[in-house]
């Protein structure tokens, strides 16, 4: 007896609300899927989602294939050795008479602009301004580019007409002819004879050291050649980035550009062309430690704040695995905002949503409904259930689909990547939230005004697409978080840092080794963390927040129908 | 005491107004109906629909109150367990069968699925539709669709039923099948309004009517005792025969009839004073007269006939 009068109870309050709304959300989805605005907006979701995938498989074959990030590859001055190889010898690229084994030069003496004696013979290699009595002059040793050097103090006379040496200039200069024997020179040349220098002009001599052979390089060699290097505590290699020691010194200048190993240093290097030379620092980061990386990490240990590299070390990543992985997140975060949270998230509550109340009204169908015992302001939520259900499905479904193929063909090791699926089940997820806060807004407003509703909708889709599209920039601006877009773009960002949690490393990497990939472009760290900086407390909040923001619009929408009157 | 004791009127309208801006859909219309079947007579704009949807809830009276079984219906859920209401919205869900439709509406009154299955294939069966129920309604014609509707209504066994127009549209077989539905609903003492602009279909129904002119009450009561006040006063019948001069000199004779005319080829008018007695004497005519008569109507015996009447009458008075 007293059974049955518990199962009484219960069965009155209960279950019979559950069934109102059962009957409710069955009849909603049945109903839209019996429309054809349903299935042509559903269907191009799907067809734009084919699209974006094969835009995403066309990647996965071109842009995992190596690249050489630093651009060493290349032999700008056709000598044969590719700049990668110049540049560990310390040679110039740029000059063909410069390259491994080429031989450096030795200074040896000067007349400078107030010696005494002001003469001097000897088979050398001279370097400035002098009336040369030749015995022998290397008439191959002559300028590539420049037939003059500059005149700064229009002292230097041209040639007297006639006299120009025009079958032999030397190396930044200019050569003429004084007598059958004799020239006067200006510039770089090399010669056996008597050099007298002009007074207030000087002129250095001395020789070029041994030439040796060294094998070129295939350019080949300087693709991916000077992959990012990470460390343990012990020292040994590991994957990049590694969660055991983030911070400190990490970093291997596998290619030598930066250690330099078979550097021919001279002193009087050709410093036009040496930029390399002059520019070039092997502790950039000023960590004391010669050609290596330096992660700077937040004071847990467990966050990189940047990245700062010596030069050319780690500048040639492994392609395949740093921009592929780049990029795969990418893909996944941008489709995920562009593709799934602003364009269907916009699109398909206005069109399935807006007429749900709306058009039952219109098609005079709302009697049969309101004839039975049940309330306005459950029939609107039970609606909104029902659409929910099919529009929530749909996009979940879509994510999990476009995430199975993403994590087969997706880069890396494994044959499968387990961890994207959360992360595209959390796309699926925000969207349905975005769905549910357009929805509950544009039905409210499709109560609101019947005929100017969907007008209203149409200029606050622009606004929410604009927001949106300033929130991806720049999550940080405030007025971007006047709109729905912007706190189920925080959803992903948040939902994205914890199914990956090195991501922010991830985006360090692609910024301090130009791998262009745009990660940090479509992803930001969560902005509303409440001063935490816990990827679950600003997902916490922007579910709140998009959770009020659909309550009360069905509230609004409640309280509305519930005062009109039904003609 | 007294008030408690007394039974509560299922339908009570007092002093009922509502307005559309400046438009009157209902003037100060006060009633108390209870059991059987009450027809609500009224030509197009009268008032009917705007009664109904003050009945249901869907309008707020602008003066006066409305109580169902003594309760509020304007934003009170609660009358609807017991009423079942066929608007005259023409649309269905038309993908749907009646045996879908009707059993997702029976949901709503908390019934669970198998329960509600089984009360609609019983009142599809009680309308009429059990071969039917598992097509379309898409594919139903009119006097079906208007049955489907009926059913809805009737699915949770309610005590009031509400019927906006229910023949309208309907063909003559489902015109007769609905009125029995609705006789029979009557019979088993249920309240039911019925709302209708054809007198003959009423009459065909029930006694008991209500007329509504221009959003006011303007006569109530029983329709034979409206009728026999219609029947002293001036009507037609017409009947087309053969010969319709000899026929004339048949009833120019005869007491009731004081005239006759000659509107059409083919064509007798009779004009009389009294209906009753002059239908009375037609048969015996007829059948002496050898003639072939192909119809006899009753062009003044209509709901404009009996409002015009009813309204002079007022004026008069």
């Amino acid at each position: 007896m007293m059974d049955k009068n518990t199962k009484t109870l219960a069965e009155t309050v209960w279950t019979r609300l559950d069934r109102k709304a059962g009957a409710i959300i069955e009849l909603t989805a049945r109903q839209l899927r019996h429309r054809i605005s349903t299935w042509v907006v559903l269907g191009v979701g799907v067809a734009l989602m084919a699209l974006l995938l094969l835009f995403y498989v066309d990647s996965v074959r071109q842009s995992f294939e190596p690249i050489d990030n630093d651009g060493d590859s290349v032999d700008e001055d056709n000598d044969g050795y590719p700049l990668g190889q110049e540049r560990k010898y310390g040679t110039s690229d740029f000059d063909a008479s410069d390259y491994p084994g080429s031989g450096v030069y030795i200074p040896e003496d000067e007349i400078d602009w107030n010696d005494n004696v002001r003469s001097f013979s000897g088979n050398k290699s001279w370097n400035g301004v002098a009336f040369f009595e030749y015995e022998w002059i290397d008439y191959t040793y002559s300028g590539d580019w420049w037939d003059d050097i500059v005149d700064w103090e229009g002292e230097l006379s041209q040639c007297p007409d006639g006299r120009v040496f025009i079958d032999w200039n030397p190396r930044y200069g200019e050569a003429c002819i004084v007598d059958e024997d004799e020239y006067f020179i200006y510039g770089k040349w090399k010669g056996n004879g008597k050099a007298t220098v002009p007074e207030e002009w000087e002129l250095r001599w001395g020789y070029y050291s041994q030439s040796f052979d060294v094998v070129p390089d295939p350019p080949e060699m300087y693709i991916d050649e000077d992959d990012i290097d990470c460390f343990d505590v012990d020292g040994d290699r590991v994957d990049c980035p590694s969660g055991t020691r983030l911070g400190g010194s990490h970093g291997f200048d596998n290619d030598g550009d930066c250690l330099r190993d078979g550097y021919q240093f001279s002193e009087n290097y050709d410093f036009i062309f040496d930029y390399n030379y002059y520019q070039f620092e092997d502790d950039r980061n000023g960590n004391g430690i010669r050609c290596d990386v330096y992660w700077y990490v937040d004071a847990d240990g467990n966050e990189v704040m940047g990245i700062s590299a010596d030069d050319n070390v780690d500048e040639d990543p492994n392609d395949e695995r740093y921009v592929g992985e780049l990029s795969h997140r990418t893909f996944i975060i941008g489709v995920g905002k562009m593709a799934f949270i602003i364009l269907l998230g916009l699109f398909i509550p206005l069109f399935l949503s807006l007429g749900l109340v709306r058009d039952e009204t219109e098609n005079g169908t709302l009697h049969f409904l309101l004839s039975k015992p049940i309330h306005r302001g459950e029939f609107i939520l039970y609606r909104l259930l029902g659409y929910l259900l099919i529009v929530a499905s749909y996009v979940i479904i879509l994510a999990l689909i476009v995430g199975l193929i993403t994590a087969t063909l997706g880069p890396g090791d494994q044959l499968f990547r387990f961890s994207d699926l959360p992360v595209w089940l959390g796309i699926g997820i925000s969207t349905s939230f975005v769905l549910a806060a357009y929805g509950s807004l544009f039905n409210t407003m499709g109560l609101i005004s019947p005929k100017y509703g969907v007008y209203f909708c149409i200029i606050f889709g622009i606004w929410e697409f604009t927001m949106g599209t300033f929130s991806i920039i720049n999550p940080n601006w405030t007025v971007s978080s006047i709109s729905i877009t912007h706190w189920a773009l925080q959803m992903i960002d948040a939902i994205v840092l914890m199914a990956w949690p090195d991501t922010l490393q991830w985006a360090e990497i692609g910024e301090a080794f130009n791998i262009e990939t745009g990660l940090s472009f479509f992803w930001h760290p969560p902005v509303h963390t409440l001063g935490t900086q816990s990827p679950g407390v600003a997902l916490l909040v922007s579910t709140v927040v998009l959770s009020l923001v659909s309550l009360s619009m069905i509230g609004v929408g409640q309280s509305v129908f519930s005062k009109r009157e039904i003609m | 005491m007294t008030i408690q004791n007394q039974p509560i009127p299922t339908v009570l309208l007092d002093k009922v107004s509502k307005l559309y801006g400046q438009v009157i859909g209902i003037n100060e219309v006060s009633l108390a109906i209870d059991g059987g079947v009450t027809g609500i007579l009224g030509a197009n704009g009268a008032g009917k629909s705007t009664l109904f949807k003050l009945l249901m809830g869907r309008l707020k009276p602008t003066q006066g109150s409305v109580r169902l079984f003594g309760i509020n219906p304007w934003s009170n859920t609660a009358p609807y367990r017991r009423i079942g209401y066929v608007s005259e919205s023409e649309r269905l869900y038309d993908w749907m069968t009646a045996l879908d439709f009707v059993t997702t509406l029976a949901r709503l009154h908390g019934m669970t699925r198998d329960e509600a299955r089984d009360r609609s294939e019983h009142v599809l069966n009680f309308v009429g539709l059990d071969d039917v129920m598992h097509k379309e309604v898409g594919k139903y014609s009119k006097g079906m669709r208007q049955r489907v509707k009926i059913a809805h209504a009737l699915v949770h066994d309610p005590d009031l039923i509400v019927l906006d127009e229910p023949l309208h549209g309907c063909d003559p077989i489902a015109r007769t099948s609905i009125m029995s539905v609705i006789r029979e609903l009557g019979n088993q003492g249920k309240t039911v309004l019925v709302s209708s602009h054809i007198l003959q279909e009423i009459e065909r129904i029930t006694e008991q009517i209500v007329i509504l002119h221009n959003g006011k009450l303007l006569a109530i009561g029983n329709l034979h005792a409206i009728r026999d006040l219609l029947d002293n006063h001036p009507h037609r019948i017409l009947i087309k025969c053969e010969n319709p001069r000899t026929l004339a000199a048949q009833f120019i004779e005869r007491d009731p009839v004081y005239g006759v005319r000659f509107p059409n080829e083919g064509e007798l008018e009779i004009q009389t004073n009294n209906l009753s007695k002059a239908h009375s004497i037609l048969p015996s005519i007829i059948l002496h007269s050898d003639q072939k008569i192909s119809s006899i109507e009753n062009p003044d015996d209509n709901l404009e006939s009996l409002l015009g009447y009813l309204i002079g009458d007022a004026n008069d008075g």
